[in-house]
């Protein structure tokens, strides 16, 4: 319950911040795609089922939010959740390089599915211009948020874990 | 067996997407409802965590523009001189300018409409699309289609309305076309952004006629014939227009009057050309 309440807090938080905070800061180029970063992480840290849970909700409040057609988000983020749960059996806490891997794959898979169904669909060849110009900003900014966003993730998984068992100790 | 009910969700919600989206490109009425139940759990922490984001920038801006304020200090001094000068000059040049505005007889017209100010709380997750958010709704008399201005030029057109919140597609979206018109000659074009053009502060403007007057530099504004958008509404300034290769149309670029970076508050115009239309008949 307490993580179901955790979790619906943490998704709304990182889309505010998305679109309200970012846009604000001079010196970002493109805006780190949080959703993403705690689409995968949740997948990654609790599996399949997690991950597509944690999809669903990121995708239905973009979906919600941004006109197109209703599913378009969702439809991404539910296989980003399931897909990268999968890697979950690789998980252990002190590694963070499978996430960061992680996070460049699954930023260039979302990129290049609204590249390819929102603006090649219309004509719009010129995929270099976007690759340098949109993908690869987004992905240096969201690989540096992940640094930072992932550990706190991590943070507070543990801190659930050891509450929802009952122990003080830290699971290893 | 986990990971096979696992497939089982995955397939079922995949088919549950594909089904909506198949559903909502035709049309998305019913969502209204609940578009509005989540907007309002959803806006007020929005817009409160924008309204402590501009806080803080404003803050932090303040302090830099102190340092930035006195090294600008000294240069301004030598600029005064300079242009104390300039501006004998240009007060000459101002009486030539009334007079030639009585002739151009600017258009008055769209400054009738019924307005109101909205403030921008959110922007599109990402850089794709150019798609913003206001904390005015479908209470505020705002509805879908009603236009954006801000700066004294178009911004953009409302696409989707819940009670408090409306969001607003502006004209240098990929997708955003808009019948324009020159204003001098009355020949209509088509403005059109593209994300390629963007960081150039630049859209285009196509299918004007081979042998229409539309020169670098005119006023292009919003077209009577167009649907959605009110006529004689300032877009921006027509420039580099050259033939096409099938000799039949011209193109170029437009110079949008409107900034588009930082835009923080914006004028929704309430009255619709629905309404106009309707009345006439």
């Amino acid at each position: 319950m307490r993580r179901a309440i955790l979790n619906l807090v943490l998704i709304i938080l990182a889309f505010t911040i998305q679109n309200s905070v970012f846009p604000l800061i001079p010196f970002l180029a493109a805006t780190p795609n949080l959703l993403l970063i705690l689409t995968f992480s949740f997948a990654f840290m609790g599996g399949q089922r997690a991950g597509m849970l944690y999809g669903l909700l990121a995708g239905v409040l973009l979906d919600l939010f941004y006109s197109g057609p209703f599913g378009f988000y969702t439809l991404f983020y539910v296989c980003a959740g399931y897909l990268n749960g999968i890697c979950t059996e690789y998980f252990y806490e002190d590694f963070i390089t499978l996430p960061l891997v992680l996070c460049v794959v699954n930023e260039l898979a979302y990129n290049f599915y609204i590249y390819v169904f929102r603006f090649l669909i219309r004509g719009r060849i010129r995929f270099l211009y976007y690759f340098r110009e949109l993908m690869v900003p987004e992905i240096i900014f969201t690989v540096v948020a992940t640094l930072f966003l992932y550990r706190l993730l991590l943070f507070l998984n543990r801190k659930l874990k050891a509450f929802e068992s009952g122990r003080d100790t830290t699971l290893v | 067996m986990n990971s096979k009910y696992n497939r089982y969700i995955l397939i079922g919600l995949t088919i549950c997407c594909l089904a909506l989206m198949a559903v909502t490109s035709f049309t998305d009425q019913w969502l209204a409802p609940l578009r509005t139940a989540v907007g309002y759990l959803v806006i007020p922490i929005q817009s409160g965590i924008n309204r402590i984001g501009v806080a803080l920038y404003d803050e932090v801006e303040d302090y830099t523009m102190l340092k930035n304020a006195l090294a600008e200090n000294d240069a301004l001094r030598a600029q005064i001189a300079e242009m104390t000068e300039e501006n004998n000059r240009l007060t000459a040049e101002v009486f030539e300018l009334a007079r030639l505005r009585e002739l151009y007889d600017l258009d008055q017209e769209y400054m009738q409409y019924e307005k109101t100010a909205a403030r921008v709380i959110a922007n599109d997750s990402g850089d794709w699309f150019r798609v913003f958010r206001v904390d005015k709704g479908s209470a505020d008399g705002i509805r879908e289609g009603c236009n954006v201005l801000a700066g004294g030029g178009l911004i953009g057109i409302v696409t989707d309305v819940g009670a408090h919140y409306a969001t607003v597609r502006s004209i240098i979206d990929d997708s955003s076309r808009v019948s324009g018109m020159a204003l001098q000659s009355g020949d209509t074009c088509i403005v059109g952004g593209d994300l390629t053009l963007y960081k150039e502060g630049r859209l285009t403007i196509t299918n004007i006629q081979k042998d229409a007057d539309v020169k670098d530099g005119d006023r292009i504004v919003t077209s009577d014939i167009s649907s959605t958008y009110l006529p004689g509404i300032l877009i921006g300034y027509a420039t580099g227009i050259t033939l096409d290769n099938n000799q039949l149309t011209s193109s170029g670029y437009l110079v949008p009057a409107a900034e588009f970076r930082n835009l923080r508050e914006v004028l929704i115009i309430t009255e619709m050309k629905e309404d106009e239309v309707s009345e006439v008949e």
